[in-house]
């Protein structure tokens, strides 16, 4: 470019001058450009093979690391939870039991692929035990408590469930999960873990592993409003095998006619405040049809299907409102009986049904309040307080709470209060204090009638906790 | 009665609230930059480089805004704590 303009300022030069030029000193200019032509083309030449060069190495390297990222099916997240309580009881009859240095232990190892655009697995294994104890807790291998539960060292499925998504493209996109569900660490557990959500129901109705299916209908294209979503569900409480039945190489059918499996169908609506997109309304309503007295008990001569359950639930939570690092729930829970009059004879020679003897049905309720303000740079400072209520014949599906007490299946009243500190995004410390005070017994137990607490039951439970938790 | 103070408690809560959206949320979108598009690691370069705020005209922004963006950009980041929820 720089010849061709020189090229023009001699011409130029030599115009103004008003001197004729030679025909040899033309030709000879010309034959010096076509030169430069010639050279400026070269290094025209190499410089595009250069660049080239440069791509195709680049385009190789990006690929090499595209192949690596692809060939990398299964992504890892690791969650470490530490927990030292110390704890006090008081029974009814005025004596006291401490329960200190209560050390724990919880390991998540998180799995997630995208298989495809529209298919999705996540998994989760999980060990829960206590510091230097070989105790394996008796319920640690009932399916709704497994990880779940301080027991031994043994690693558990806790999740394991694929996400198929489909009418994607249309007004009413759709989502089929089949497996080991999210259903435990639900709304609003995550303010006290500084989590984002990690389950799809409500705390306060169901905590624990669950075999299912749900089909997800995504409304928000319908309706024009973020986050609304409607949900059917089934699971499977309880699956009656029998190992009297035992045909290749798996225990297969029932030889009982009279055990029933405890099937649980739900439909859940999800959606949010206007303008609030981290909010969450929920509304939910399911039913246990056949529940069985004792899931671990197999002499089925003794063991039954007592009756069925509904059971009702309605939330709100909403996350920095404002900007202000303020976190509130409110959570209620309703539930009914149906019982069938069969009864279940416990190791104490009591018969017992359906939260009471079977002649009645019966109802309950809970709610659960609570909210979290985080201040300090990057608020990495929290307080939190969290309240429940329960009534006499309250029960849900909270048995595989991660939470040391069960607070949320309380019949009674119990306060927690704590403060977290914040180390970084996935690390932080919760010092804290609860206080469970039992109006009733049978907590968290769907045989029986709840009584008030005489004698060796147990009248209130106080403990002060401190817990690190540690997410990646 | 305790049935009733519930209802009392949930008309407080719901009166209390009002319209109002993420403030970070509604940046990201004016700029029309997707969160999920980077890694938390990778919105930090971006922050720190002038050249690439610029791109982003992220630049145009007051210095609180951008902080109110970054903030949520980083939590919302392909690589960050995402809820587990089915079929969402």
């Amino acid at each position: 470019m720089l010849k061709v303009l020189l090229f023009f300022l001699c011409t130029s030069v030599v115009f103004a001058s008003n001197e004729t030029p030679t025909i040899q000193t033309l030709e000879k200019q010309i034959q010096e450009l076509q030169k430069e032509i010639k050279t400026l083309q070269k290094g025209h030449q190499s410089l595009h093979k250069q660049t080239q060069d440069n791509y195709n190495e680049l385009y190789d390297f990006t690929e090499s690391v595209e192949t690596k990222v692809l060939e990398d099916k299964m992504k890892f997240s690791l969650g470490l939870k530490f927990g030292d309580d110390f704890i006090d009881k008081t029974y009814a009859d005025g004596t006291h039991i401490h329960s200190n240095n209560m050390l724990t232990t919880k390991f998540m190892l998180g799995l997630h692929a995208d298989i495809t655009q529209n298919l999705k697995f996540h998994g989760r294994l999980s060990m829960y035990k206590y510091w230097g104890s070989s105790l394996t807790h008796p319920y640690s291998y009932y399916d709704n408590m497994q990880g779940r539960v301080p027991s031994n060292s043994a690693l558990y499925v806790e999740r394991a469930y694929i996400d198929y998504f489909f009418f994607q493209d249309t007004s009413l996109p759709m989502a089929l999960t089949i497996g080991r569900q999210p259903s435990t660490d639900g709304p609003s557990h995550q303010f006290k873990e500084n989590l984002t959500r990690k389950a799809t129901y409500s705390a306060l109705l169901y905590d624990g592993v669950a075999d299912g299916a749900v089909l997800t209908c995504n409304l928000s294209k319908l309706f024009h409003y973020n986050k609304t979503y409607l949900r059917f569900g089934y699971s499977k409480g309880f699956g009656y095998v029998n190992s009297d039945t035992y045909v290749g190489n798996a225990y297969i059918g029932a030889s009982n006619d009279d055990i029933k499996d405890t099937n649980v169908y739900g439909i859940f609506f999800d959606t949010t405040l206007a303008n609030m997109p981290n909010s969450l309304i929920q509304i939910s309503y399911s039913q246990m049809k056949d529940i069985i007295a004792n899931p671990l008990d197999t002499n089925y001569t003794n063991n039954k299907n007592i009756g069925d359950m509904q059971l009702f639930g309605a939330m709100l939570e909403v996350t920095n409102f404002q900007e202000k690092n303020i976190d509130f729930f409110i959570h209620y829970g309703y539930n009914k009986s149906d019982p069938n009059t069969q009864t279940y004879q416990d190791p104490n020679g009591n018969n017992l049904d359906l939260l009471g003897d079977g002649t009645e049905a019966k109802s309950g309720y809970a709610y659960w309040i609570g909210g979290r303000y985080g201040f300090g740079e990057k608020a990495h400072y929290k307080i939190g307080y969290e309240y429940n209520h329960g009534s006499k014949n309250w029960v849900s599906l909270t048995q595989g709470s991660y939470d040391l007490y069960n607070k949320l299946s309380t019949r009674g009243d119990t306060s927690e209060v704590y403060g977290m500190y914040v180390a970084n995004r996935y690390l932080n410390f919760r010092l804290g204090y609860i206080n469970i005070k039992y109006d009733y017994t049978g907590s968290g137990w769907f045989i029986g009638e709840g009584r008030k607490p005489t004698g060796q039951d147990l009248e209130k439970l106080q403990a002060v906790y401190l817990k690190m938790n540690m997410a990646y | 009665m305790k049935n009733n103070y519930f209802f009392i408690l949930l008309f407080v809560f719901t009166a209390m609230l009002h319209a109002h959206s993420s403030k970070g949320a509604m940046l990201a979108k004016e700029l029309k930059l997707d969160a999920a598009s980077k890694a938390i690691i990778q919105w930090e370069r971006v922050f720190r480089s002038q050249h690439k705020k610029k791109r982003y005209h992220i630049d145009t922004l007051s210095t609180e805004d951008q902080q109110i963006l970054k903030e949520y950009l980083i939590d919302h980041a392909i690589d960050s704590d995402h809820p587990m929820i089915a079929g969402a």
